[in-house]
């Protein structure tokens, strides 16, 4: 369970609870202490000794408090830290394809671990609260055990009262959390399309198909608010009750000699502590939603891991694919690729040629079959993601190569020229750096080539670029990682050309291998390229 | 302000509210007294009756109170779900409205300002609560004491006063903690948004622990400006705690004195005594704990959103364009003042019907033009007309209806296909739908996903990048517009499918303007637009031949494998340096 991992992981809630020791005991003390400092008064007597006690108590509970809010902190923020490092292992371990959308990971990194990680601090004030409530009792019974009979009467009350409230509000809360996920899922799919809708002019309209939800979530916050408002009122209820109980019990104590005028306002003040725990409503929901929090990250934490052997060696730079079967992609796929073959995966759309990319790159496990791969694969996409703070860093993401590779294999991606034009050259924050569909490929073909791999695998990785580019690349690779076995995914007669040998893929299977120039003669195969 | 303005439609509620909260601030205006009374008049003078009398006076005062705080909690969530709507609602348009010309919000842009909205109406409601609770109550104890101990009121409020301003001194420091800690939140969620959306990336270049490295980076740097926070938190505690103490204390050395001399009873000591203890110190220590941390994160959340959701400027114009033609009179177009133009005195003129591609070589600009037809973008020199009337005064409902662009990031959203398909063509049916399916070659695509009710989930699960573009150009095709930009629109179909794609757009009525992905495209127009930087060259296919060198460059390298590949040598394509590095006119 992950709040208990919490709790177990860090043990410095003991010294949070260590700390509130003195604290509590203090304020459990302060009453009495006030009561003899008014009946001090009132006898019209000044006794240094009872000020310097009440004053004594009440810097030790001030101080006391003050050291706990730091602590509180510091063990929350620790809790969260662990909690978002476990997640983000977690969904990296998960891999491609993401199991769990981007956003929502984010709002469960974010939010789901901050709520969590604080369940310690959560309980340990809980605790405090229980504490206090007993101490008060105590008390209560040591100025006049009808005081406390009378106060023990509302505790069932009390228990009651709190059951009926954690019943109530766990539907809404879940509601409310779901409802809030689906707003921002399908907003980011609008942000996706903002050109479309920005040219038909359509925001308005736009807006409230992503707003349709919104009534249901308006609900749930109406409803968790409706449930506080009984659970306030019926504490409301309860404590001027017990507090009218308790006080008359007091003042018949008065008027029989055994309590002071000052032991009636001792009585309140610690029927006031007693009745804390009670009016704890939001520590409630405050668990509340650290165990729905809880839940969404333990959802993650369960998603089992993919098998995760890289695929089986073989000679450097080679491939070997035997009966490799994808559902939905690939079919029973046998290909051997030598060792520095130049190879074009050709196509329809749809006929699997990302699919195989995807299987000798290693991003996808064949549900049957073997795949045997010869060394490092440096793997680019058609629209790759930047990860990483700087220019540079997303490029040499995962290695520490020199910064001078860095820019040998931005050269190589002609790109080179684009970046040192930044303001900040390959320091540029990837947030000041915005990139054109053809910049971000070449980015993401140096991230390939400064691996220095002995397999490149390009999966439609030139397809925004203009052919001209494409082939001054393609040279440029060829002097600067010579001799390495690529197998490039393209639509492009002119790429298909220029390979040693094609692979035409067809509804999954393979159709043919061979070159470019005797498949030509097929008339379905030079409808591939339109 | 939107969140003002929300609240001031909101002001019904909040008066109603408010109203209750009087109700609320009885017990703390009477409590003191009434305890006071019942053991002087009662307990203390041997009429335990009497006593219990005012005792339940104090109850029922109680009781009331109990019942003004539960209206108020009830009116809470009719003030603040409003507010909460009406704050999604603006964050959601302003960012729909921000077009494509602003740096667009990621997945964790979303996830933070969705935490912005919450926090708002959290607070929003501490501090109905909270903030409103505070002043009731202190007011209320503040004049009860008073009148019970006139004489020494000075002595009450003079404390209570220093710490306050004292604490107004921490305020700055407080509110600049917390703004640390909210970018830091934000970055965090930032560099995990990027992680998480690159995920594919990151594991296909083993990257995983640098991923991690760099959450972590910035969570430790979060944790760290929370326990800073604290710190602050921690020193405002002391100094409002001190602020509640301090009145009691001096009261308790003065009281013997007083009481001594006879100017003050038992009952007022002891009435003076549970209005400080009761509601005064418990009112200032809520301001230290919650109040004043709900205010700062109100205010910061607020300005966050201001800065997420700029004030949305909407288009006018009420021209009525004539006919569709395009026309470009010399149009200028640089992203700012200084920069390169993209686009440099473009003279282009599109009759109705015309069938035009623009070539050249990757991020020159040809998106640029597309903004500029549309009226999306706005000329820095020259004029860009609309069936004869300047694009940026055609009515805007007009010229959304009658242009249609379609770029090539597909916009597919969580519904049905037909939903999907009939978005500018609401009225369309499904006959029509269909049969612009069938045009653009989507029929097979439509029929697999279960027909024209199936729905669609979000980021188009399960659809291919070519399968989407398929989607969007049914979509225009169904549409009414005269005027089509296809601006890569179907850079991930292979080309057949994409041949298809054009020819469908070539047979139906109306002007199509191909931002080219292949060069294909520039074979199937009437017209070709060659822009690589410098001076755009306009022709058709055979003059560009002759004119532009660079169109020949591009022309050459792809028709290769079409003219007979045997009588090449295989390494050697015919490509000749483009006489224009496309670099340099970026």
């Amino acid at each position: 369970m992950v709040l208990s991992g919490v709790i177990r992981r860090d043990l410095r809630w003991l010294l949070l609870a260590l700390n509130a020791l003195p604290a509590t005991a203090a304020g459990l003390l302060l009453p009495t202490a006030l009561a003899s400092a008014v009946d001090m008064a009132l006898a019209g007597r000044l006794d240094a000794g009872t000020v310097w006690w009440l004053v004594g108590l009440a810097g030790v509970e001030v101080l006391g408090d003050a050291i706990g809010v730091v602590l509180a902190a510091a063990i929350t923020a620790r809790g969260a830290a662990w909690l978002r490092h476990r997640l983000t292992a977690h969904l990296l371990a998960l891999g491609h394809p993401a199991r769990f959308e981007a956003g929502d990971a984010v709002s469960r990194l974010t939010g789901d671990s901050a709520i969590a990680g604080g369940v310690a601090v959560l309980a340990v004030n809980l605790g405090i609260s229980v504490v206090t409530a007993a101490g008060a009792i105590t008390a209560l019974a040591l100025l006049d055990w009808r005081l406390a009979v009378v106060f023990l009467l509302s505790v069932p009350l009390a228990a009651l009262l709190v059951r009926s409230h954690l019943r109530l509000t766990a539907a809404d809360v879940a509601t409310y959390q779901e409802v809030s996920g689906e707003l921002s899922a399908r907003l980011v799919d609008a942000v996706g399309g903002l050109r479309t809708i920005a040219a038909s002019g359509r925001a308005d309209q736009e807006a409230e198909r992503v707003l349709r939800p919104l009534p249901r979530l308006t609900a749930a916050g109406v409803g968790m608010w409706r449930t506080q408002a009984r659970m306030i009122w019926r504490a409301g209820l309860l404590l001027p009750l017990v507090e009218l109980a308790v006080l008359t019990a007091a003042g018949f104590g008065v008027v029989a000699g055994r309590l002071s005028v000052g032991d009636v306002l001792a009585t309140l003040g610690y029927v006031a502590l007693g009745m804390t725990v009670v009016g704890q409503t939001a520590l409630l929901t405050a668990l509340q939603r650290a165990r729905a929090s809880g839940r969404r990250l333990q959802e993650v934490l369960e998603t089992p891991l993919p098998r995760s052997e890289p695929p089986a060696s073989t000679t450097t730079g080679e491939i070997v694919l035997t009966g490799v079967t994808v559902p939905d992609a690939l079919h029973d796929v046998d290909l051997t690729v030598a060792a520095g073959t130049f190879v074009a995966v050709v196509g329809r759309s749809g006929s699997g040629k990302s699919a195989l990319a995807s299987v000798i790159g290693g991003l996808t496990r064949p549900s049957s079959g073997d795949v045997r791969r010869g060394g490092s694969v440096g793997y680019a996409f058609e629209r790759p993601a930047l990860v990483g703070t700087t220019v540079a860093d997303a490029v040499r993401y995962g290695t520490e190569p020199h910064r001078t590779d860095v820019e040998a294999a931005c050269r190589a991606a002609q790109v080179h020229d684009v970046v040192v034009r930044l303001p900040q050259g390959y320091d540029t924050p990837m947030a000041a750096a915005p990139m054109s569909g053809g910049e971000a490929q070449r980015l993401g073909l140096a991230r390939a080539f400064v691996r220095d791999p002995a397999i490149l695998v390009l999966d439609d990785a030139t397809a925004s670029l203009d052919m001209v580019t494409e082939s001054t690349v393609e040279r440029a690779v060829e002097s600067a990682l010579p001799g390495r076995t690529r197998v490039v995914v393209t639509h492009r007669a002119a790429t298909a050309r220029r390979a040693d040998v094609v692979v035409w893929l067809d509804d999954g299977r393979v159709r043919a291998v061979g070159p470019h120039s005797d498949l030509w003669h097929d008339d379905d195969y030079r409808a591939v390229f339109g | 302000m939107t969140y003002l303005r929300a609240l001031r439609d909101q002001r019904r509620g909040i008066v109603v509210l408010l109203g209750w909260s009087v109700l609320e601030g009885v017990p703390a205006l009477l409590s003191g007294r009434l305890v006071g009374l019942a053991v002087d008049r009662g307990f203390a003078a041997g009429r335990p009756w009497v006593g219990v009398g005012w005792l339940l006076v104090f109850a029922a005062v109680a009781v009331l109170g109990g019942f003004g705080l539960r209206q108020v909690f009830r009116r809470l969530g009719a003030v603040v779900e409003p507010l909460r709507d009406a704050l999604v609602r603006q964050v959601v348009r302003g960012v729909l409205h921000a077009g494509s010309q602003t740096r667009q919000p990621d997945a964790s842009a979303v996830a933070r300002i969705t935490r912005h909205v919450e926090v708002v109406r959290d607070a929003t409601a501490g501090v109905l609560v909270q903030a409103r609770a505070l002043l009731v109550t202190t007011a209320a104890a503040l004049i009860g004491l008073a009148a019970t101990v006139s004489s020494l009121a000075w002595l009450v409020t003079l404390p209570v006063v220093a710490a306050l301003v004292l604490f107004g001194l921490l305020l700055p420091s407080l509110a600049r903690g917390q703004r640390r800690l909210v970018m830091a939140d934000e970055q965090a969620a930032s560099v995990a948004g990027t992680v998480f959306l690159g995920v594919r990336d990151v594991t296909a270049v083993d990257g995983a622990e640098h991923a991690l490295r760099d959450v972590m980076t910035q969570v430790d740097r979060q944790a760290s400006a929370t326990v800073r926070l604290a710190f602050a938190t921690a020193l405002r505690g002391i100094v409002i705690a001190l602020g509640g103490f301090v009145p009691l204390v001096l009261l308790l050395l003065m009281a013997p004195g007083m009481v001594r001399a006879g100017t003050l009873t038992v009952g007022e000591v002891l009435g003076a005594v549970v209005y400080l203890s009761t509601s005064v110190q418990p009112a200032l220590r809520r301001l230290a704990d919650t109040t004043s941390t709900i205010v700062l994160r109100l205010v910061v959340a607020l300005r966050r959103l201001a800065e997420a959701a700029p004030p949305i400027d909407p288009p006018t114009g009420d021209a009525v364009p004539e006919g569709f033609e395009v026309e470009l009179d010399h149009v200028t177009f640089g992203w700012s003042p200084t920069a390169e133009p993209v686009v440099r005195s473009l003279d282009l003129v599109l009759p109705e019907g015309s069938h035009l591609a623009v070539v050249g070589p990757s991020g020159i600009g040809k998106s640029t033009l597309a903004g500029l037809i549309t009226g999306l973008v706005e000329p820095q020199a020259g004029h860009v007309r609309f069936g004869h009337v300047p694009i940026r005064s055609v009515a805007p409902e007009l010229r959304h209806q009658r242009i249609a662009l379609v770029p090539q990031e597909t916009y597919l959203f969580t519904g049905t296909i037909r939903e999907n398909l009939a978005l500018l063509a609401p009225t369309a049916s499904d006959t029509a739908l269909l049969a612009a399916a069938a045009a653009v070659g989507a029929t097979d695509l439509i029929t697999r996903l279960g027909g024209l009710s199936a729905t669609l989930g979000h980021s188009a699960a399960g659809l291919s990048a070519g399968e989407a573009q398929l989607l969007s150009a049914a979509r225009v095709y169904a549409s009414t517009a005269d005027v089509v930009i296809l601006d890569e629109a179907t850079s991930a179909l292979d080309p057949a499918a994409e041949a298809l794609v054009e020819q469908a757009f070539a047979t139906r009525n109306g002007t199509l303007i191909v931002i080219a992905h292949r060069l294909s495209s520039a074979l199937r127009a009437d017209q070709v637009l060659v822009m690589d930087g410098g001076p755009p060259l306009l022709g058709n296919h055979q003059d560009l031949l002759t004119t532009s060198p660079l169109y020949r460059d591009l022309m050459a390298a792809w028709h290769e494998p079409h003219n007979g590949t045997a009588t090449q040598p295989p390494r050697q394509p015919a490509l000749t340096a483009p006489t224009s590095d496309p670099e340099q006119h970026r």
